[in-house]
């Protein structure tokens, strides 16, 4: 069987690079039977790749440990759940994963578009077809996953215990679907500067493919947050690792052009930047995936065998230098109507928007890549860790923050100052009560602690700066149609799904500001030694140490679990049971964390040791506002599925926007 | 003169609010020195140590109650184990010589990316004016060429397209 696997693999490169030469063959020589013979390869490719990665699994599932990959990331013990995420749990399954996904999305975007834009089509499959390539070349002659070994093992290694929790069965399929994505638009936008079509089609085509690969990559990060919160036990959810940083950095650049792109929809204007932006952020998944498959930078996620540096390196560069050329030898055509009516506008906003996303991108590459420019310079290899990215990237969170707010207030093409004032009058007003009722209640003793007050103030004008969007737009439908107020709303957001599906993004990142802030300036931790009976108290908790137990879950895992009432208010309000997983053969145990969660603040106990004698030292944790995060993460989940709704009456929209600039840039017709 | 003052004021309030060490109290201490320094455990788990969680870091805890007990300062302890293990231990880069390029760059590009941004916008500023003064020409022979468009009308459009660029 695992012979089908690797042949399937050696199937789909040839098929892929096949494909590739017929679809180059057919538009060069205006082939018509070198097309049809090229048609249905990406979908061949796909298959081939769909049975590989098919093989692998079913080996994983039967405990085939004369595979290399099978024996170093599962053994018969371990959970079905786990085994099917054993399968990205190394360097050679992830990649296969990867090439899965690449060619699923292949396929969706060929029968998305095999008959609509055949002018950009072809290059676009060439351009999927050569990354594709690439990465069949690596799973082929580099990193096989298939490779046998000459003795099976009765049983495997295991997979690291630290995977063994379901956001890391989740986290990592959601992130490389993000990353994955970017390959569709950045192949049509390829496509487009290739074939020359560089209108707006193109933007058209990809929107929906970077609104959707943002949104995963987006929750990759989130669920990779929550990942690192309820598994690695240090009380946080994020480390500024390198790895998170590259898949941070894309989704940056990624909001950035889904941002700009706005503008060329409406004004036609900055069609060089937007094309830059959307290469860019490919480019930076690419980086991502060097990162953590070459172990030139130290991380937490670095694959063990991370072998593949120079590979991706170089790919990474063919991919610079061909996005490059691309832009400058089509800059004539990029030419855009660029103007603007006035410095006040949403115009600027954006532009300032796309300044400050960028900052945020480049000074966390800067900070992943110096440690890299330290050595070769002086030859010290230095740290760049959480307090570089905390004071650089902090104060323009902040500006980005204000600016969420203001953006959607400001008035395309000229904003009056009478019409500022009259839209920013109710935000600041509140902005402002919101400081001052914060004032004597949150402590600001620190630097942190002015940044945190000055973050809720923000939050507080950004969030009354949105909901007064959505109230005068409901106000406004309930006086025209006289409609009750609940229904006029809803009415509004699904007439407007893109323009409120996005209000309502920016909603679910003021709350994710608000609970970074709160959880990192507030935060308070004690560590303990406890003998049956003792307490320890923290804020207005006390834990008390009740029981110590063992439990031999399996012949591999044995659970230490301690047993704490927690009381409030003199009531036990839960039982906390911190436990700690022993695993043979795994040098350290496993903390798993116990969490009691409101809205206000978790409780996060640790069970950081024990004794014989029942004895146990506990870690506590009060970390304000950590909800705030994943409850944010899930209004941007629902905001985006509204923008990317299927919405009828954008066409119009569109179209009467193309009407206004052909009346706006061409009034001597008339 | 005003505007100069106010970017003055605001790059020295910058520069304090960005370049003065965090304030450090009794507290704090542990904490400070465990966000200062990286763990140095033979897995190499490239964590601060205030987010470490193996058994190393905790020796390396105790290492440093020990040795703020025995009366070192912050300074002191970060400066031992610089000595031992180079500046890799610390978890940011210093700020002096070449290590100030780190903090330094990425506001220089945002300062640049900015100053650019001015520019841009101030040359596709005055092709919005050349083309309102193309437009404001047009309506001047609109003008001469039939009734005037009174003050009323303008308010009416300019009342319509801010009910539509909302």
């Amino acid at each position: 069987m695992n012979d089908i696997g690797e042949f399937a693999l050696l199937l789909a490169l040839a098929t892929a690079i096949y494909g590739l030469v017929s679809y180059v063959m057919a538009v060069k020589g205006n082939r018509v039977d070198l097309y049809f013979s090229a048609d249905k390869t990406p979908v061949i490719v796909f298959g081939c790749v769909f049975v590989s990665s098919a093989v692998l699994l079913r080996a994983f599932m039967i405990n085939d440990f004369s595979l290399q990959y099978v024996w170093a990331y599962s053994n018969i013990e371990l959970e079905t759940f786990y085994k099917i995420s054993s399968f990205w749990g190394g360097q050679k399954g992830s990649l296969l994963f990867w090439t899965l996904l690449l060619t699923a999305y292949t396929t969706i975007a060929y029968y998305q578009n095999k008959k609509k834009r055949l002018e950009v089509f072809p290059y676009a499959m060439c351009v999927c077809l050569s990354i594709t390539i690439f990465f069949l070349l690596l799973l082929n002659f580099s990193t096989n996953p298939f490779e046998r070994l000459p003795l099976p093992p009765e049983d495997g290694r295991g997979l690291n215990p630290l995977l063994q929790n379901y956001w890391m069965v989740i986290h990592p399929p959601t992130l490389y679907l993000g990353y994955v994505g970017f390959t569709i638009p950045f192949a049509f936008a390829m496509a487009a500067l290739i074939t020359k079509n560089l209108d707006d089609s193109w933007i058209r085509l990809t929107r929906k493919w970077t609104l959707v690969s943002w949104f995963f990559l987006c929750m990759g990060n989130l669920f990779g947050a929550q990942w690192a919160y309820v598994e690695l036990g240090w009380g946080g959810y994020w480390a500024w690792d390198p790895v998170e940083n590259a898949a941070f950095m894309p989704l940056l650049v990624a909001t950035a052009y889904l941002h700009s792109v706005m503008i060329q929809e409406r004004k036609d204007m900055m069609k060089v930047w937007n094309m830059s932006l959307i290469l860019l952020t490919f480019v930076m998944t690419i980086f991502g995936t060097f990162i953590t498959r070459s172990g030139l930078i130290q991380s937490v996620h670095t694959f063990d065998e991370a072998t593949l540096g120079y590979y991706f390196l170089g790919f990474l560069f063919f991919v610079i230098l061909c996005s490059a050329v691309m832009i400058i030898k089509r800059l004539s055509l990029l030419k855009s109507k660029n103007e603007l009516d006035s410095f006040l506008s949403r115009e600027s906003s954006f532009l300032f928007n796309n300044l400050l996303l960028l900052g945020i991108a480049f000074a966390t590459f800067w900070g992943t890549i110096f440690p890299i420019i330290s050595e070769a310079v002086r030859g010290v290899k230095i740290t760049v860790g959480p307090p570089f990215y905390n004071q650089v990237n902090v104060p323009i969170g902040l500006a980005l923050l204000a600016l969420i707010g203001i953006g959607p207030l400001i008035a395309w093409r000229k904003a009056s100052w009478g019409n500022l004032k009259k839209n920013f009058k109710l935000p600041v007003i509140a902005g402002l009560i919101g400081g001052a009722i914060l004032f004597p209640i949150v402590p600001l003793n620190s630097k942190a602690e002015l940044f945190t007050y000055a973050t809720f103030i923000l939050c507080i004008f950004v969030m009354v700066c949105i909901l007064s969007e959505f109230y005068k737009g409901a106000m406004a439908r309930m006086q025209l149609n006289k409609e009750p107020f609940v229904k006029a709303l809803g009415i509004l957001i699904w007439k407007n799904k893109r323009r409120y599906g996005g209000y309502l993004v920016h909603i679910g990142v003021v709350c994710i500001f608000a609970g970074i802030a709160g959880s990192q300036a507030y935060s308070v931790h004690t560590e303990k030694l406890l003998k049956i009976g003792e307490t320890l108290e923290i804020r207005d908790y006390t834990l008390r140490h009740k029981d110590l137990k063992a439990i031999q879950q399996t012949d591999i895992k044995t659970r230490i679990i301690a047993l704490l009432e927690v009381e409030k208010d003199g009531k036990v309000i839960y039982v906390s049971k911190p436990e700690k997983e022993i695993y043979k053969g795994q040098n350290q145990p496993v903390s798993e964390v116990a969490l009691h969660s409101t809205w206000k603040e978790d409780l996060y106990v640790i069970l950081a040791d024990y004794r014989e004698d029942m004895s146990i030292t506990i870690k506590v944790y009060v970390n304000p506002m950590v909800s705030w995060l994943w409850k944010g993460g899930l209004i941007i989940a629902i905001g985006t599925l509204i923008a990317m709704w299927p919405d009828r009456l954008e066409r119009r929209r569109r179209l009467e926007r193309m009407k206004k600039q052909e009346l706006a840039f061409s009034p001597a017709q008339e | 003169m005003a505007k100069k003052t106010i970017l003055i004021l605001g790059l020295v309030l910058a520069g304090w609010v960005f370049f003065t060490p965090y304030s450090v109290s009794a507290a704090v201490i542990i904490s400070d020195l465990e966000n200062a320094l990286m763990c140095k455990c033979d897995d190499k788990c490239g964590k601060v140590m205030i987010n470490c969680t193996c058994s190393t870091s905790d020796k390396t805890r105790a290492d440093f109650r020990k040795k703020l007990e025995s009366g070192l300062t912050t300074e002191q302890v970060i400066q031992i184990y610089v000595d031992k293990y180079g500046e890799t231990i610390l978890s940011a880069p210093t700020k002096t010589g070449f290590n100030l390029t780190a903090w330094l760059t990425p506001f220089a590009a945002l300062v640049g990316g900015g100053l650019g941004i001015r520019k841009i916008a101030q040359t596709w500023l005055g092709k919005g004016r050349k083309g309102d003064k193309k437009e404001e020409g047009d309506v001047e022979e609109v003008k001469n060429s039939s009734e005037p468009i009174s003050g009323e009308y303008s308010k009416r459009l300019e009342k319509e397209l801010d009910k539509l660029e909302l």
